[in-house]
């Protein structure tokens, strides 16, 4: 070989792993009639050494590895376990059918402070195709009084798991490794912020479409139960059929994070560890098509009295938002901030709950019919705005 | 060297996305098969026993739920390395942030290893805290390629875990280490 070795080779040849050992051989051939080469593996062969010297210090000793297989993966499967045994309407929840895109944001700030089934039907009933962000704030006193009476909770739960219809079902979260391969594997174009250095962790999560019936008679005997005699929903609406379609939807996650698939509302302590986390989650918006007749103001009016709203003000507010393009996000009053910030060349919102251990902030928009959130725990969201204005 | 390294052939992936879909039985295998190796990996980049443990159920919950879309590129054992490695990287980058680390790492060091005398316990757990701030400070691919490499994966092993072509390997390790050494003098050679 007349060649010199290039400094790929020379490592490689240091590790014994330059393909064969006839390639080997020739290399040290070379080696043996080239005093610059054996220069260079000279200089190859000491940093070697050093930084094997000093990753060396990292070794633990033997007996503090104390957690063997077996034991492991009874560990493991009592974690798996944990994420299982959760309620259908949770399940519901998580299962990101209506909120794809913004698991983030209702996660960390919605399902923390009121039950997630209350929220998920005030979007059920809002959403058609998204244009813009709004946050109604509520008190959620209303809905925490409900939440100790486990009966009518778990009826609720049942109500809506009979009355859905899967068309398509969400598939698994599947990990992917660029953004051309998630805009390929979602079918929208991913947009990624040029802010951030390091690599995000992509998933693309695939949508789903459903139908959800009304069993007029079984929700207003909840309502009554429930000690709400005063919300009567209408005749008209029985056995009318809305459809849903929840586009593929794509999470980037940057720093250490939890499993988006897994548990994220019993982080407890370990939500410290988080805190480096932001998730930018996108998602071209929902289709909702509800037959013509139905009154979606009214319900949405029902809705926000139901969460402890007067007839008054539910009715000023459903006049304030067009409820056919707007994302609406019921947000407890006391639990989160929120404002109206100019990101990415739109309006959007930033919720921040502030929490002396562990703060939480979602930012959302919407931009060209995309659905965009950003979150995480930690005090980051100047991080998520310059994010959200770097995103090519 | 405590890292054991494990004797069986790594599972092709498209068999892990089946376990992991339907089969816990051989999931649990897939599982008992690589745990001991992530699970040192990890005990030696982040130091703390417990922290080690849960970042490595952290990987193979991910591997359980998230399998990779690329089955026919990565092997099982390459995903759960760099995925580990990338949970290990970034929990000290955490800690770094929050700088009370420092601290909290020399005491665990102390308590943990018992070397002949006072001080060459406290030089191990500042040499050991100084190589930890080092690789958080690195572009993550070569921290994990110095890591990796470091616990004894074969170049054929590191590539399928970073997803690059084994020729590079000798390039980017050679690299790597360049680049470490670099920043570790320039961080604490002056105050030597």
């Amino acid at each position: 070989m007349n060649t010199h070795l290039d400094d790929g080779s020379l490592r490689a040849y240091l590790d014994k792993e330059l393909g064969d050992s006839a390639a080997q051989e020739e290399a040290a051939r070379h080696i043996a009639g080239c005093p610059a080469c054996q220069e260079r593996l000279k200089e190859a062969a000491a940093r070697s050494r050093l930084a094997g010297q000093r990753l060396a210090f990292l070794a633990p000793t033997p007996e503090t590895l104390s957690l063997q297989a077996h034991p492991a993966y009874t560990q493991f499967k009592h974690r798996l376990n944990q994420t299982k045994e959760k309620p259908m309407l949770q399940k519901i929840f998580r299962l990101r059918t209506l909120f794809a895109g913004l698991a983030v944001a209702l996660i960390l700030v919605i399902a923390l402070s009121i039950p997630s089934g209350f929220a998920w039907a005030g979007q059920f009933l809002g959403l058609f195709r998204v244009q813009q962000v709004t946050v109604v704030p509520i008190d959620p006193t209303g809905l925490m009084a409900l939440r100790g009476n486990s009966a009518v909770g778990q009826q609720i739960s049942q109500l809506l798991a009979q009355s859905i219809n899967f068309d398509q079902k969400p598939g698994k979260a599947q990990s992917v490794s660029s953004a051309a391969q998630a805009s390929q594997a979602a079918g929208f174009s991913v947009r990624l912020p040029a802010s951030e250095q390091a690599q995000p962790a992509l998933l693309m999560q695939p949508g789903a479409s459903f139908s959800f019936t009304v069993d007029r008679a079984r929700a207003q005997a909840l309502l009554d139960e429930a000690g709400r005699t005063d919300l009567v929903l209408p005749q008209s609406l029985d056995k009318e059929t809305m459809s849903v379609t929840i586009p593929n939807s794509v999470t980037a996650s940057y720093g250490v994070c939890p499993s988006l698939a897994g548990d994220m509302s019993s982080l407890g302590s370990n939500g410290r560890r988080y805190a480096d986390c932001v998730v930018l989650a996108e998602m071209p918006s929902p289709t909702v098509h509800t037959p013509p007749d139905v009154d979606v103001q009214k319900l949405a009016e029902m809705g926000l009295e139901f969460t402890g709203m007067t007839a008054a003000e539910a009715q000023a507010y459903t006049a304030s938002i067009d409820w056919t393009s707007s994302l609406v996000i019921p947000l407890p009053k006391n639990a989160a901030t929120y404002e109206k910030v100019t990101v990415d060349g739109v309006t959007g919102m930033l919720i921040q709950r502030p929490a002396d251990d562990a703060p939480e902030f979602a930012l959302v928009w919407v931009k060209d019919g995309i659905i965009y959130t950003i979150g995480g725990l930690g005090s980051n969201s100047p991080r998520a705005i310059a994010m959200a204005n770097s995103l090519q | 060297m405590a890292i054991k390294k494990s004797s069986t052939k790594p599972t092709s992936l498209s068999q892990a996305e089946t376990d992991a879909a339907g089969g816990p039985d051989r999931f649990e295998s897939t599982f008992l098969e690589h745990w001991p190796r992530v699970y040192a990996l990890l005990r030696r980049l982040v130091g703390d026993d417990a922290e080690a443990q849960d970042l490595a159920l952290e990987a193979f919950m991910r591997l359980y739920q998230q399998p990779p879309m690329e089955d026919d590129q990565l092997n099982v054992g390459g995903w759960l390395h760099r995925v580990a490695t990338n949970l290990g990287l970034n929990a000290i980058r955490g800690w770094k942030r929050r700088q009370r680390y420092e601290l909290e790492s020399g005491k665990l060091d102390l308590s943990e290893n018992h070397p002949a005398s006072p001080a060459e316990l406290y030089a191990s757990a500042e040499e050991r805290q100084r190589v930890r701030t080092i690789l958080g400070q690195m572009e993550s691919r070569q921290a994990q390629i110095l890591i990796l490499r470091h616990s004894g994966l074969k170049y054929q092993e590191i590539a399928a875990a970073l997803g690059v072509s084994v020729t590079s390997i000798g390039t980017l390790l050679g690299r790597a280490e360049g680049e470490f050494e670099k920043r570790y003098r320039a961080a604490f050679d002056e105050k030597g």
